[in-house]
């Protein structure tokens, strides 16, 4: 076998051809020729040696090296041709970086609540959750031995976990902070994939009795900020919720739990709930049946669907039931992918960026509008280098392709800026996340990895070849001998209409982003004006919780009372209370499940009501009425009889009214029975757009709690307020941190974040469509001005004055712009149902929102074509003749 | 969509592989160096086809790469140094299989010229 050749031998060859020339002279010499004539005719008759050398080595050559070759000429030729345009090249770059870099952000987005919301979890969305769900859809954790039971039972799951978020404290007095902590069963690390950097995770032997196991496994987050990268750190104590527990390990770096949003640093074995406070340290908590404890979690198995897996666990449930011990009946056994757990935010969030998304791709189709518009134009301009090329024998694949490469050489760098713009945009939401959730650190899955960068690149791509393609289509069929005769004026109602077509798409997209943008604005206006049945501002709430500086329960009483009195006994304090939660929490609170004087509920009926425990003169200060009866007083401890107060859809529903409901009484789940001593207004507890429900209050001197959150009212501005609790607070205890002070309006920002977010996000959307397609309008208008100057210039001439040509040139574009504007209407009118979710106060077709975005559109649309239109108006027609 | 711009047009390949199939012809009667190749096209085909060195040698390094002909440096009968290039066994298969197609083409533009000689031609 002859040795495989890639390159022609360049030398052999050139002695091959002086060879050949040797003895063609030699033959012409012996027929007679002087020596250097022979020489010179058999060059001659051989041909160009170069050339022939040239077209050797282009055999041996690899074909795809040719075409490599070919394309990268091709995209030095469109950096070239681009460079000398750089307007046209840097407004197309911007164009693409700002549609690719909103919608790699709401993708990012996306990533983190649907396709992949754990970070380093493998295939976390395929997770499914189970919950128990009451008759009035409220949905409740799993008790531990229910859940001890489905993992017994279940064939549909691989390996059921359970898990349960926490709040806990790490660490007492001055340097003790909150933590998110996951309790978890001893199988939560194995079936999730997530390994140790360090030490070792949780095992199924940590899970073996209550109590037993006081080991604890942190993340690598925690383990960096409190404990310095310490390379001991396995086998130290640390202490959470004033309990010593054992570092065994240090989870992956990429690992932050399993409650989206949160960012999880601690892990500890559920069988540790009772140490750990839940149920304010009631010893059955692990063995009621009764009170929720897990979620579970899993993956199902391959093959089972979600609908057997959820029939499985009915039947299980129902057997759980009939048991000697049996489970409430009043529940039902729920199953449902992790995008819809009850555990995390993403619930709340998956709407908002569900909205997000269909906005982002509609900013990218304006984007993409712009730029074919941008393209076409270009390519008009550009058809005597067309022509010229035809005219050289350039096939017209040839010149689509390299058309088609130009607008690549645009795209890449739009995407890997828009990636850029992302990169930089997500930390700053996380920050307004962060602001708003402290003293809870927050975590997302948002980082931009390659799943994101992927994405970018595709779309740019595909931007560059939709909407490059058509008008590179075009352009290739230009018409030699059109472009000779007709100079670069161009003909044609086709390339009209499709610019006419170009302008009406993007005002019709940009009407449907301004209603979209205006409809959440609306809502928010709306959800910032609606009363949530407290009074907000003036108000302060500062955090503490007693615990982390190891007071008991007889101390933290202590501690309240004498910070109640300190408070109120400043002159500039108005009316000063303690509570456990505040209202427009966002997320619900825990519930209680309550009997009810008199009143027999239905097999199954869902009892189950949300809570606060407050201090007295708590109505006053957050200004919520008392509809019947009194409000807390000091001498409501643990010395009097224990009260209650309901609010009025719960004095309304059970007992048919406010002042009926007095001295009724209502058991909570400690077994006593409370008197109904006041019945207070209705407030919104958790979110704005809650429909009214039933809610008590129960005196914190008969119901302690070591976290509570004081409010002041007072005249002066809220910001002195917050600092004067702060030092009422540090002169009581120096060593007692302050999880968060700040005012109440801020505290329930959070009630609205996702209409917050979502308003600034669609006003962001909203403001770059409009100027994108003002700026595609203006384009287009003034380069059909430009075409028409030598037609103004006639008409000018002939006697038209300015304002004809301006009124010319508007109708035409206020007529495209009214057309865009309808269909912008029409499609508006089809596509706001899917806001419906998100939107507060106003209906999907709020006319003052649809007026508005007419306004704006068809105002854009006016000033960029007067402008042109104008422009134009000023042409001197002699100079305009000339010109042709 | 194939985006070869190097790829010769339909012209240049008839002319390609024609010029092919006459130097596998040629070197049917034994090993021969490329000014001999010429020369021999030349004279068989009354002085019609002048192959110049320009399409020649690529043509020999077309067939060489496709391993339809070898090469080797030797004497000519005058003694001077030349490449003489040899068919090989699966040359002398091409050879066949173009000169069957080529007669085939041959016969078909006949019968579009002269249909009436044509046998089977209507008309």
């Amino acid at each position: 076998m002859k040795p495989l050749r890639l390159d022609l031998d360049d030398d052999d060859f050139q002695d091959e051809i002086r060879a050949h020339l040797a003895i063609a002279a030699a033959e012409r010499v012996a027929d007679g020729a002087d020596p250097k004539t022979a020489r010179q005719s058999a060059l001659k008759d051989f041909g160009n040696v170069t050339l022939t050398t040239e077209a050797a080595r282009n055999i041996w050559r690899p074909r795809w090296l040719d075409a490599l070759r070919d394309q990268l000429n091709d995209v030095r030729y469109a950096m070239r041709s681009l460079a000398k345009n750089p307007a046209f090249a840097l407004t197309v770059v911007g164009v693409l970086t700002l549609g690719i870099g909103l919608n790699a952000a709401v993708f990012t987005m996306l990533k983190s609540v649907a396709i992949s919301p754990l970070a380093g979890v493998d295939g976390s969305a395929r997770l499914h959750v189970v919950y128990r769900e009451t008759d009035a859809g409220r949905r409740v954790r799993v008790s531990y031995s229910d859940y001890l039971d489905l993992r017994r039972g279940n064939a549909a799951f691989q390996d059921l976990f359970g898990t349960s978020f926490i709040v806990a404290h790490i660490g007492r007095g001055r340097t003790a902070h909150q933590v998110s902590a996951e309790l978890v069963t001893g199988n939560y690390f194995q079936a999730l994939g997530v390994r140790a950097a360090r030490g070792r995770t949780l095992l199924p032997s940590d899970e073996a009795a209550p109590g037993r196991d006081p080991v604890v496994v942190i993340s690598d987050g925690l383990w960096r900020r409190d404990f310095n990268t310490d390379p001991g750190i396995v086998g130290k104590t640390v202490e959470i919720n004033n309990t010593a527990l054992t570092v065994v390990g240090v989870a992956d770096p990429g690992f932050h739990g399993t409650i989206v949003s949160y960012d999880v640093e601690a892990f500890i074995p559920v069988t540790m709930a009772v140490q750990m406070g839940v149920g304010g340290g009631n010893a059955s908590v692990l063995s009621d049946r009764s009170f929720g404890v897990v979620y579970p979690h899993g993956y199902l198995r391959s093959g089972t669907s979600l609908a057997a897996a959820a029939s499985e666990a009915t039947s299980m449930w129902t057997a759980l039931s009939q048991a000697p011990l049996p489970s409430e009946t009043a529940y039902r056994l729920r199953i449902v992918p992790f995008r819809d757990s009850p555990a995390g935010g993403q619930t709340y969030a998956l709407p908002t960026v569900v909205v997000l998304s269909v906005m982002s791709v509609l900013v990218l189709l304006i984007a993409c509008a712009n730029i074919a518009g941008l393209v076409t134009v270009r390519a008009v301009s550009r058809r005597g280098e067309i022509a010229l090329r035809l005219a050289l024998g350039a096939t017209r694949t040839r010149i689509v392709r390299l058309l088609i490469v130009e607008n690549l050489v645009l795209a890449v760098p739009g995407a890997l800026m828009g990636i850029v713009l992302t990169m930089r945009g997500i930390p700053l939401l996380i920050e307004y996340a962060q602001w708003l959730a402290a003293p809870q650190r927050v975590f997302l899955n948002i980082g931009v990895d390659q799943v994101v960068l992927v994405f970018s690149v595709i779309v740019a791509c595909v931007c560059a070849l939709v909407f490059g393609f058509v008008p590179a289509l075009q352009s290739s069929r230009i018409s030699l001998l059109s472009v000779m005769k007709e100079g670069l004026a161009p003909r044609g109602a086709a390339r009209g209409r499709m610019r006419s077509g170009l302008v009406v798409a993007q005002v019709a997209v940009s009407l449907l982003l301004l209603v979209g943008a205006g409809l959440v604005t609306r809502s928010l206006e709306a959800a910032r004006a609606a009363h949530p049945g407290f009074e907000r501002d003036g108000v302060t709430a500062v955090e503490l919780d007693v615990a982390q500086n190891a007071y008991d329960e007889p101390r933290g009483r202590e501690f309240y009372r004498r910070l109640l009195d300190t408070v109120r006994a400043d002159p500039g304090i108005e009316s000063a209370t303690i509570a456990m939660t505040p209202p427009l929490g966002f997320l619900d609170t825990r519930s209680q499940r309550v009997a009810l004087d008199g009143y027999e509920p239905r097999p199954g009926e869902d009892l189950g009501f949300m809570f606060n425990v407050v201090g007295s003169d708590y109505f006053r200060t957050l200004g919520i009425g008392v509809l019947a009866g009194r409000a807390f007083q000091e001498r409501d401890d643990d010395t009097a009889a224990p009260v209650v107060v309901v609010n009025r859809t719960l004095a309304e529903r059970y007992w048919g009214g406010a002042t009926e409901a007095i001295g009724k009484r209502l058991r909570t789940a400690d077994a006593s029975w409370r008197t109904v001593v006041g019945v207070a207004a209705d407030v919104k507890y958790s979110r704005i757009d809650e429909a009214p429900r039933p809610y008590f209050y129960v005196p914190f001197f008969q119901s302690y709690r070591s976290r509570m959150m004081l409010h002041t009212r007072g005249p002066a501005p809220v910001e002195h307020l917050v600092e004067q609790a702060r030092t009422s607070v540090a002169a009581l205890d120096g060593d007692l941190p302050i999880l968060a002070a700040r005012s109440l309006s801020e505290r329930t920002m959070g009630a609205l974040i996702f209409l917050n977010f979502l308003a600034m996000m669609l006003f962001i959307f909203g403001v770059a469509g409009m100027a994108l397609a003002a700026m595609g309008t203006y384009g287009l208008v003034s380069y059909t001005v430009k075409q028409r100057t030598h037609e103004i210039g006639v008409r000018m001439a002939l006697g038209a004055n300015g304002p004809s040509v301006v009124r010319a040139f508007l109708g035409r574009g206020l007529r495209l712009g009214a057309i865009g504007a309808a269909i912008g209407i029409v499609a508006a009118l089809a596509l706001t149902w899917l806001l419906r979710s998100v939107l507060f106060g106003v209906t999907t077709t709020d006319g003052v929102s649809f007026a508005r975005a007419l306004v704006i559109v068809l105002g854009g649309v006016f000033l960029a074509t007067l402008i042109p239109a104008w422009r134009a108006a000023r042409t001197d027609p002699l100079r305009a003749l000339r010109h042709q | 969509m194939a985006l070869h711009s190097s790829r010769p047009d339909a012209r240049t390949d008839l002319l390609h592989g024609t010029l092919d199939m006459l130097i596998l012809r040629t070197l049917q009667w034994g090993p021969q160096h490329g000014y001999a190749i010429g020369q021999t096209i030349r004279a068989q085909s009354s002085e019609v086809l002048q192959v110049e060195g320009g399409s020649l040698y690529p043509a020999l390094q077309r067939l060489a790469k496709k391993g339809w002909v070898t090469a080797k440096w030797g004497q000519t009968e005058l003694n001077q140094r030349a490449k003489f290039y040899r068919l090989t066994p699966e040359g002398k298969k091409q050879f066949l299989r173009e000169a069957s197609r080529w007669s085939e083409l041959v016969n078909a533009v006949g019968q579009v010229m002269n249909p009436a000689t044509a046998p089977g031609g209507k008309e």
